[in-house]
């Protein structure tokens, strides 16, 4: 029997299934830090919460143009902003969690990793790897579109085959 | 069994096994990764045996239904996480959990089934 060395390593069972506990451990800890952002004021009365952690984007900012923005755009509207951050981490738990449209909430995953970074990478004992190793966990689950492997993904890929539309194609490429 | 009807049984399990997560004691502990607890407990119980039953009964209306019971119940947690009436007694967690199932059975329910033996995508 010759060795084979030419198969992609993820379409063994083991790859497979390291792909899905990578998946769902990154949902989970999504789902686990949806939480903590509890509203109606997600903090901001008593300086607590979310707002506590935001609020280090311009007590020790991380990059000028970005604390510029959380300090004119983001704190003067802070419940708006509680509301979207809530929602996009309670989606990415899901999401993720499922493995549903699972790449294009990589993407995502990789964006909130990034503004949470840009947040709190000065924030006293905070280890910044941490952020770097969300963003990189995430890029991991883009590239090898990890909702494939015992996700919905794989349910509904093979209900796009031969389809034609717009939708089906976007679709095929968030999946 | 379609691969449908077994990505549906694999998330009513899924339900299940997450009421592993009522026995914490909650707080902020390292594993207390979800807040599942009173009314919330036991509609992610009945929600996910519904949802098993309707993958093994192969019934696609049973399984839409548990998905849109599952979205319904998340809305809920939306609406009333933070509040003084919180019927599910859950927060972000549960909510995100919920919205999970219930899409995730959604599209399953709704996903076309092939017959036994027609090869599907990997």
């Amino acid at each position: 029997m010759s060795v084979r060395v030419d198969e992609p390593a993820t379409g063994a069972l083991p790859s497979r299934v390291s792909l899905a506990v990578v998946r769902v451990g990154v949902a989970l800890l999504w789902i686990q830090n949806a939480a903590w952002k509890v509203p109606p004021d997600f903090g901001e009365s008593g300086g607590g919460g979310l707002y506590h952690f935001t609020r280090f984007a311009v007590d020790r900012p991380v990059w000028g143009p970005y604390a510029w923005l959380v300090e004119n755009v983001v704190l003067p509207n802070f419940v708006f902003f509680g509301w979207v951050t809530l929602l996009v981490e309670a989606s990415l738990g899901a999401f993720l969690l499922v493995g549903l449209a699972t790449r294009l909430w990589a993407l995502v995953g990789v964006g909130q990793s990034l503004v949470i970074t840009l947040s709190v990478l000065n924030a006293p004992h905070e280890w910044h790897w941490s952020y770097y190793l969300m963003i990189l966990a995430h890029l991991a689950l883009f590239a090898t579109a990890a909702g494939r492997h015992f996700g919905v993904d794989a349910v509904l890929r093979p209900a796009l085959r031969g389809r034609a539309g717009a939708g089906a194609r976007l679709l095929a490429r968030l999946t | 069994m379609t691969r449908p009807d077994r990505a549906v049984v694999a998330l009513g399990v899924a339900a299940l096994l997450s009421t592993v997560f009522a026995l914490s004691p909650g707080g902020h502990l390292p594993y207390d990764f979800l807040q599942l607890r009173g009314a919330g407990l036991v509609v992610v119980t009945a929600i996910g045996i519904l949802a098993v039953a309707g993958g093994l009964l192969r019934s696609r209306i049973v399984v839409l239904i548990a998905g849109a019971a599952f979205l319904g119940a998340a809305v809920v947690q939306l609406l009333q996480a933070g509040r003084d009436t919180n019927w599910l007694e859950g927060n972000g967690s549960t909510l995100s959990l919920l919205l999970g199932l219930g899409v995730g059975l959604l599209v399953t329910g709704l996903v076309p089934r092939e017959h036994n033996g027609t090869r599907q995508e990997g």
